[in-house]
Order: C-alpha cells, then structure tokens, then sequence
C-alpha cells in the first residue's frame, strides 16, 4: 500500500495536478511534500493517527497550492462537513483514501468506516467492513452515573487542563478565524487555567461542535493531560443522531442540523 | 536507619510529611499517562516509574495560573489587596533529573531584572528530591544539552533505584540532608551507569546556525507541520513565558499570571493588528531561537535539559528534537565543506 501511496503522489506531483500531497512522513508524523523527488518519504503504516483534514483549512497551507490528502475512512467524514460548511471546494482537491484495519488507537474498536467512500482514489483493501454492535464504551459507562458523580468526574479530569489549546488546533472543524477563547475585548471565556475557565472553555467548545464532530478523537489523543475530551463531543453526538437522525459527515446528501430548518424538527426536548 | 530505604519506608516518609500539613507531589499514574500530581495519600506516588511523566514539575514553583493582586471597585475608587502567600513546606520527590535541572535555569529568569516573589518564595519552601534516571527512550536527548541521568543540578537530594523495591539515597544539599536526616549518605556515588541517551547533536553546533540563518527555508521546510498548540511550552521544564490579565466582573476580580506560549499567534499580535510571527514556522523558530541562542548568550547555559516532552505531547509528533538534528547534520555538511577556523 505505502508503494502505491508513494507512486500516486509522484504522479500528481509530476503531472502538476496537485503542488502539495498531504500525507503521512516517518513515524506516521505528518508530512507536507511539495516535490515529486520526495514521495518516496510518505508512510502509511499504524502510527498514522493524525486527521490529517485539520491542514486544509490553515492558511500556510493552502498557500503552498492545490492539495492532494491522504485520508483514513474516519478522517474522511471530515471532509464531508467542511464541504457542506464551505471551507473546502472538494472539486479542488484530490482525495486519496487508504483503506484501514485500524491503526493504533483504541477508537478503531468502535471504527464503523474501514473503507473511504468518497475518495478519488483507494488504495488497498480493508478485511474488515463494519466492526460489529460496539459493546458498553466509556460514554456508555458515564452516562450511566448520575449527575453528581458526572460533574466530580468532570472536575478531576478539567483540573489538569493547562489550556494549551492541543483540542482545538488538531481539530479539523475548528477552524475559526478567532476563536472565542482568544476574544479579548472584552473576553468571552476566563484565559486562566482555572476551574472557572476550564468548564467555561471545554463545555463552549463541545456545543460548537455538536452536529459537527465527527467523532475522530484527535481532541482525545493530543490532550497532554490524558483528558478524554472526546467523550463530551460524543455525548452531543448521540444526542444529534437521537433527536435528529444525523450522523456529522456520514451522508453528503443529508442536510446539517444546524444547517437546515424543518416545520417538523422536534421542539418538546427544549424547555 | 541506613542510607538505603525500602519503598514501603519511602511511603512511610511520604506519609509523615502529608500528615505533618506538607505538600508533596510526585509522579502519580492517571488513566494510561504518568503525571506529577499533588498527593492526597502516599500510596498514589509512583517512586520508580518506567517513564517520565508527561508533564514537568515547574507549575509547583510557577503555577499555571496565579492571582497576583486583587482588587474591588468601591465607587470610584479602586481598593487593592494583596495575595496572602502560602508558606507550606512543599516536597517534590521521584523527580527526574531533566526536570530538576530547570529549575537553577529558570532562576535566572524569575531574578534577573526583577525579582519574581513568588517564583523564589516557591523556591525557598521547596525540598526537590530526584530519582538517578534509569531508563530513556527515543525522544530523550539530555546528554546533547549538557545534563545527564544522574545530573545533580536543582536536586536537593537524589534516589538511586537498586532495585527490589530498595534506593539509596543521596543528600546532595542542606535541605536534602534535613529532609532525610541519617538516611542519606553525603559520599560521593561513583557515576557512569551506562544508560544515559547517546549524544543525538552538537549544541554549540547548533548555536552557530542559529545566529547564521535566522532566514532559511529550513525553518518552513521542518516545522510547517506545527498546528500551534501549547503542548510543548506547558509540558517543558523550562519554558516560562506568561500573560497576565484581569480577571472578574463589575465588583472587583484579580490580575492574574497565567502560562503563554509562542507558538500561539496571538503571543505576537500587536493591537494594530500586525503580527510580527504571522506564521507558523516563524513561531518555532523563535522557540529554537529562545531555547539554543538568546537564553544561552545572556545566561550561558541552554535553556532545555532534553526531557524530550516536547515530541512525546506533540500531537504531530515534532518537538525539538527532530528540528535540531536537522539544522545539527545541515552545519555538519557546512563545515566540512569551510571548516571552521580555531
């Protein structure tokens, strides 16, 4: 598959289709090569954890030109809701999708897209097409504690955030100009790393991504405090597919909730 | 007692500063990462851990946020008051060398043109017992820096891992010795376990392409990656940077001290709205810059003690590390074609 990988990106590199091929380097570290002679350094192997998405929308990037990414299934779904909230012209953009077994993150146990489906190209084939009904998971276990025990466990976990913002910048839909953290005059959210500005910070984060995120656990993964922050996103998500029947970046037919308005969409769960 | 101790009289010690009102922190196992945490229990702390926490023990000498005066708006008056200093003795053991040896860097920073009160009050109250490093992986570089895994600098006392639940205990400084009383020796250990990180670059090398190539497309060729978290800054030992700001509402509220980093773009932003490190690349190479050029020239000593948690915590897998080899191997190739003149 990395061969393959590798002879892909040459050829669009070469053929001046694309001037940069976003991809996986040594190491799985993301790689950005600009020049066909370099395709030789993409990897594709279990360390290729990062969602690689999160580049599309950065300005330094985008400078380098047209862009070719090398995308998991899971990665992909991101690519759908930046289209659908035009941040990225998905014409403009070669999409190579690796079909994936897993890498090495404990999310690929729960990994309902092995294979990418909207990808110019896939390379590979994966053994696995669904995994089967996911059995009782961390969110599940949560929610089955009451509130007071959430909150106290909410709180341990916000006292080690140190507000370095690894959440938000590995997130392929935060991409805000200015995000509301950094609202200054006057500002929005406490800067402290306080209790105060902890929960102030994470809970605003989560609702703006709810009907967004799509569930590919990189907040999770780059936290240095070990905060499972991916288990707020996923409580909304539920609650999205629940009262909506959405899925964030599953179907680019299907409208965003909060994209989109209907005379029938539920109101008795406000209030 | 003899200068070697036994966990469970480790934990006993441990036990008897909590209860004595100290605070003491050490490495504690949270979910699947190792962090230095304040103890509630000594049985929390793990005294010999395969790996090096995740974080750095510096937020108990600067602490990630910290009021620094308070105030209330009375009318139109202004009524300010002072932040009641605490004065807990405070404990740090099973430290490892790369974070003690911060600490003597950033006391050049928190006394060098103003004294930082509550930075060398921390200090003072501070005993920081260190455990001789056992083990390294591929991200630590201490030995390229100048420490090493029994390094002694800003240890006040230092543990040594024999092995079955035994160490041997060291007193390097007064304060070492008071904190074990007899169960320290004072005798020099002979050194050279074998298992420090070999050498991965030259950083006098280094220095001398920093000065050279402040302009290089090196810098966006190695760090475009960089997605401008914080992650590196608050889990070094030695980065320092902070902000401070007024916190609170109409009544009254607190200017407080809260950690910064350069790699967010924000650190740079000027109120005209010119950023001056617009992007990325020009934000690590500050980074590099601060840590192997200007702290060095100014206070002689590299500001990095190459605990490698800079590429561990980096979702991207970069830190400094890699960045440095590459600019090390690139000065190589440079004097090898003009060698340099002695």
């Amino acid at each position: 598959m990395t061969e393959r990988l590798r002879q892909s990106a040459r050829r669009l590199l070469e053929e001046g289709k694309v001037q940069v091929v976003i991809g996986y380097g040594a190491a799985g570290r993301p790689a950005l090569i600009t020049r066909a002679e370099d395709a030789g350094k993409l990897e594709w192997n279990d360390r290729c954890l990062a969602n690689l998405a999160v580049y599309l929308t950065r300005k330094d990037v985008k400078a380098l030109g047209k862009a070719a990414i090398v995308v998991k299934g899971c990665d992909e779904r991101a690519l759908v809701v930046l289209e659908k909230e035009s941040q990225i012209d998905r014409a403009a953009l070669y999409v190579i999708g690796m079909a994936c077994d897993g890498v090495d993150a404990p999310k690929c146990a729960r990994c309902q897209v092995h294979l990418p489906r909207f990808a110019d190209e896939v390379i590979g084939e994966a053994a696995q097409t669904a995994t089967a009904a996911p059995g009782p998971n961390g969110l599940d276990r949560l929610m089955a504690k009451s509130s007071a025990e959430r909150w106290a466990f909410w709180s341990g976990e916000f006292a080690r955030c140190v507000k370095c913002y690894a959440c938000r910048q590995v997130c392929p839909l935060c991409y805000c100009e200015r995000c509301i953290a950094d609202k200054n005059r006057p500002v929005v959210i406490d800067t402290s790393a306080s209790p105060k500005g902890n929960f102030a910070w994470h809970i605003t984060r989560a609702f703006h991504l709810a009907a967004r995120c799509v569930g590919c656990g990189e907040c999770t993964r780059a936290c240095p405090a070990g905060i499972p922050l991916g288990l707020l996103n996923r409580s909304l998500a539920q609650a999205t597919e629940e009262h909506f029947g959405y899925r964030p970046g599953m179907d680019p037919q299907a409208e965003p909730v909060f994209g989109a308005w209907s005379p029938s969409d539920k109101e008795d769960f406000i209030g | 007692m003899s200068p070697v101790l036994s966990v469970a009289e480790l934990s006993e010690l441990v036990a008897g500063w909590i209860g004595q009102g100290k605070f003491v922190a050490a490495p504690v196992q949270v979910g699947d990462r190792l962090m230095y945490q304040a103890l509630a229990t000594a049985g929390q702390a793990v005294f010999a851990p395969k790996r090096r926490p995740s974080n750095s023990i510096k937020e108990f000498f600067f602490p990630r946020h910290e009021p620094i005066f308070r105030y209330r708006l009375e009318g139109k008056e202004i009524a300010l008051s002072d932040v009641i200093p605490e004065e807990c003795e405070q404990i740090v053991i099973a430290a490892k060398p790369c974070d003690a040896a911060a600490l003597p860097i950033l006391d050049h920073v928190f006394n060098w043109d103003f004294e930082d009160g509550f930075y060398t009050a921390r200090r003072a109250r501070t005993t920081v017992v260190t455990l001789a490093c056992a083990a390294h992986d591929d991200a630590c570089f201490c030995t390229s820096v100048g420490a090493g895994p029994e390094d002694e600098s800003g240890s006040d006392a230092m543990l040594f891992d024999l092995g079955d639940g035994k160490f041997e205990v060291r007193a390097i400084t007064e304060k070492g010795r008071a904190l074990f009383g007899g169960a320290a020796s004072t005798e020099p250990r002979p050194s050279g376990s074998g298992l420090a990180a070999e050498k991965k670059f030259d950083a006098a090398r280094v220095a001398r392409y920093l000065e050279a190539n402040f302009e290089s497309p090196l810098w966006k060729e190695l760090t475009l990656t960089c997605l401008g978290c914080g992650a590196c800054a608050y889990t070094c030992p030695t980065c320092h940077c902070f902000d401070i700001v007024d916190e609170g509402n109409a009544a009254g509220g607190s200017r407080v001290k809260n950690w910064d980093s350069c790699q967010f773009p924000f650190f740079t932003l000027h109120a005209s709205g010119h950023n001056p490190r617009a992007v990325q690349p020009q934000r690590q190479r500050q980074r590099l810059f601060h840590k192997f050029l200007i702290y060095p020239q100014k206070f002689n000593a590299v500001l990095c003690t190459g605990c490698g948690n800079c590429e561990r915590n980096c979702p991207v897998g970069l830190g400094v590390l890699k960045v440095l080899e590459a600019i090390d191997g690139e000065q190589r190739r440079r004097d090898e074609k003009e060698p340099v003149q002695a």
